[in-house]
């Protein structure tokens, strides 16, 4: 069997108008990235907030709260995706259920099922994140807080949440980088984000491996230098003295 | 919403069900064996096997699961046409059984590798101290005890690939999420069977994660 | 037995071991003592080469440790070694920990392993465990199980890393107990303690390390007599430790 190896394929014609298979991942990656971002900010507010009310001494609250994080962590993701992309919308009120199948187009509204998806699948496991945060403060300091004469909110706000979210930011790079590679579950919906595109070069130009290995490096690359990135980060944030970062 | 298509479809959803726990048991099992080799690697005093190891880890941690699936699912037939030199027909179930192994490996080699970590190097001096070789080591003391350990971690991972393993819908194995797409469609119930299919995979990994806490709970004493 | 020539060790930069050299008949009891940190359990270390080195040499009974042809494994099993934190195997039942090695470092059978095994536990009084895991014994217990597991393995000459050192007080005499039958039957030793009656009863010469050096090395008679005759870092030493 011979196969044609040929690098030089990503800057021929697709065929379709006057794009290069180039043009494709430049689109594909622009979803990619476009969707985690939506989905991380939906994910890290929400998440954030479930995170405080699993630690706050309130029965209801703290139940209501690891009954989300149970849900959404004991059903796979495309089985969610499925759930926001088909049946969801045939829940909603006439109106707004004509809006969403007639008026927008097929992109958007796969879109936001996504988002919204991606955004509610990472909140659970922020959550859990942001109340091992929480609990892994020193107990002295709620009591330090409270003894200031704090309120709940007072306290959360500028002595736990703090101090919880640097101890955090190597675990939530990692669920930042997991919304990444989450985000290619769109491509079984229809949208035509970096897996998809890339799926599409395969079948069109038929160089399989130039194209997956693309996608490969582009993942690959992405990765790292988020990485690098939020390590940066970490250390701007760093409190001296008090939590000691990377380095080893 | 009419649930009562759901019970004659049963049969053809525990195929899927059955689907889905081979995919899953083979990925797990593979996956360990082939992650632990990677985590003996990626510790062994060699620095080439350390950095092979780890590149295999690192490489395969910062791709999405659904690439490795698509991309294996389209290049196995064509490695194998390359190696044995004819048209050997691969089915999508072997190509996602491969997938899931080299994906989970890399998974299992960080979990067994922190595993291996955790043991006092006490250990492995008395060991050494007896006379045991580098891998009588490993094999008789380091390892019962790091699995021992990782146990829970072990079918923490596992419990995540039962959930990914409905990752295959994309090249059309039926699996269980598939089988119930595809009844649900048949008579036009799909929103039904999405969220049976919902259910029960929730109340699978539910139990499943309840048990590992309440064992991790029973180790710790 | 043993033979220490010009040792010298460094982690990086700093030299933790500075031609270190002395000897060790056969028969002989050495206590080597010193401050924490003055290198004696990494010097013991080396004697099995379980912590490596830059210079010099080790020869045991005839083997040298820096010749890379030296089959390490094979020199490590007929040195015993005891160590601080007992390292027995937690996963294994205190009849496998004494038998693992002799069958699969020594090869031998199962039965002959487990005679030998149980008749070392006899020894050291705790046949009645034999079935327990090292985790439901003492302190005491744990390492009088680890001395009867070195001795399982006929060796030639059991190195002691501060066996008593993690013990509760009243669990020391115990070990000592079964250290000092050890040294009457004529078994070659080397031990790092800071049992100082212990050197008094049975040692034959004691060394003494400060800051990766051997200062003293000399018989027991001649350490424990004249204090005055001893280096000031010794005299330091002999000082704080017998107060008591």
């Amino acid at each position: 069997m011979n196969y044609n190896w040929d690098w030089s394929v990503f800057f021929k014609s697709t065929g379709v108008g006057s794009e290069t298979y180039l043009d494709w991942y430049i689109s594909g990656l622009g979803w990619t990235i476009g969707i985690s971002i939506v989905a991380w900010i939906i994910a890290l507010i929400l998440g954030s907030v479930l995170g405080v009310m699993r630690t706050v001494p309130n029965r209801i609250v703290s139940t209501i709260a690891t009954v989300y994080v149970e849900t959404f962590r004991n059903v796979p993701l495309l089985v969610q995706l499925f759930i926001w992309y088909f049946l969801v919308p045939d829940l909603l009120p006439d109106n707004l259920q004509e809006w969403y199948k007639q008026d927008l187009n097929p992109t958007t509204s796969a879109f936001l099922s996504v988002v919204v998806c991606l955004g509610l699948f990472t909140a659970a496991r922020v959550c859990e994140q942001v109340r091992t945060g929480i609990q892994a403060l020193p107990r002295g300091q709620e009591s330090a807080a409270r003894a200031m004469g704090f309120k709940l909110p007072q306290i959360y706000w500028n002595v736990l949440l703090p101090q919880a979210y640097r101890i955090i930011i190597p675990p939530l790079t990692s669920e930042f980088l997991n919304v990444f590679k989450n985000s290619s579950v769109a491509s079984l919906i229809g949208l035509m984000e970096l897996l998809a595109q890339t799926k599409q070069t395969a079948e069109f130009s038929a160089n399989l491996f130039e194209a997956f290995t693309l996608a490969t490096l582009i993942y690959f690359t992405l990765n790292m230098s988020l990485m690098l990135f939020m390590r940066l980060i970490e250390k701007k944030v760093a409190v001296p003295g008090l939590i000691s970062v990377g380095g080893k | 919403m009419d649930f009562s298509g759901v019970i004659p479809a049963i049969p053809g959803l525990w195929n899927g069900m059955i689907m889905t726990l081979q995919l899953m048991v083979m990925g797990v099992v593979g996956g360990i064996v082939l992650g632990t080799l990677l985590a003996l690697m990626r510790l062994s005093p060699s620095k080439w096997l350390s950095r092979i190891a780890g590149a295999y880890v690192n490489y395969f941690r910062s791709i999405p699961l659904l690439l490795v699936i698509t991309w294996f699912y389209l290049a196995v037939p064509f490695v194998l046409r390359w190696i044995t030199g004819q048209d050997t027909p691969v089915g999508a179930f072997t190509s996602c059984v491969v997938a899931f192994m080299m994906f989970e490996a890399a998974y299992f080699c960080e979990i067994v590798r922190a595993g291996v970590q955790s043991i006092s190097r006490g250990q492995m001096g008395a060991a050494q101290a007896l006379g045991m070789t580098y891998g009588q080591m490993m094999r008789l003391i380091i390892l019962p005890q790091a699995f021992r350990k990782m146990t829970p971690l072990l079918l923490q991972q596992s419990i995540i690939l039962f959930q990914d393993t409905s990752l295959v819908y994309t090249v059309g194995l039926v699996d269980f999420l598939n089988s119930a797409r595809s009844s649900g469609d048949i008579i036009g119930r799909s929103n039904e069977f999405l969220i049976v299919a919902g259910l029960v995979y929730f109340t699978i990994s539910f139990a499943a994660s309840r048990l590992v806490k309440l064992m991790q709970k029973r180790l710790a004493v | 037995m043993i033979s220490i020539k010009n040792i010298n060790k460094w982690y990086g930069d700093f030299q933790v071991l500075t031609d270190c050299s002395t000897e060790v008949k056969k028969g002989e009891v050495i206590v080597v003592c010193g401050p924490s940190g003055s290198g004696k359990s990494t010097l013991i270390k080396c004697v099995n080469a379980l912590e490596p080195f830059q210079k010099g040499d080790i020869v045991v009974d005839g083997t040298s440790i820096a010749d890379p042809k030296t089959n390490l494994p094979k020199l490590r099993s007929r040195v015993g070694m005891v160590f601080q934190h007992f390292e027995l195997f937690p996963h294994l039942t205190i009849t496998e920990n004494l038998t693992i090695a002799q069958i699969k470092v020594l090869g031998r059978s199962k039965e002959e392993a487990t005679n030998k095994g149980l008749q070392l536990l006899e020894r050291v009084g705790l046949s009645a465990h034999a079935h327990k895991h090292p985790g439901q014994l003492s302190g005491g217990q744990q390492q009088r199980v680890a001395i009867a597991r070195a001795l399982a393995m006929d060796p030639v000459v059991m190195l002691f890393d501060e066996p008593t050192s993690a013990l509760d007080p009243e669990m020391v005499n115990e070990v000592l107990d079964v250290m000092v039958q050890l040294a009457h039957e004529g078994m070659t030793m080397m031990c790092v303690t800071h049992e100082m009656g212990f050197a008094r009863k049975v040692a034959d010469r004691v060394i003494f390390m400060d800051k990766g050096q051997i200062i003293e090395d000399c018989v027991k008679e001649e350490f424990f007599g004249d204090v005055s005759a001893r280096s000031e870092r010794a005299q330091h030493f002999l000082n704080k430790i017998l107060q008591h």
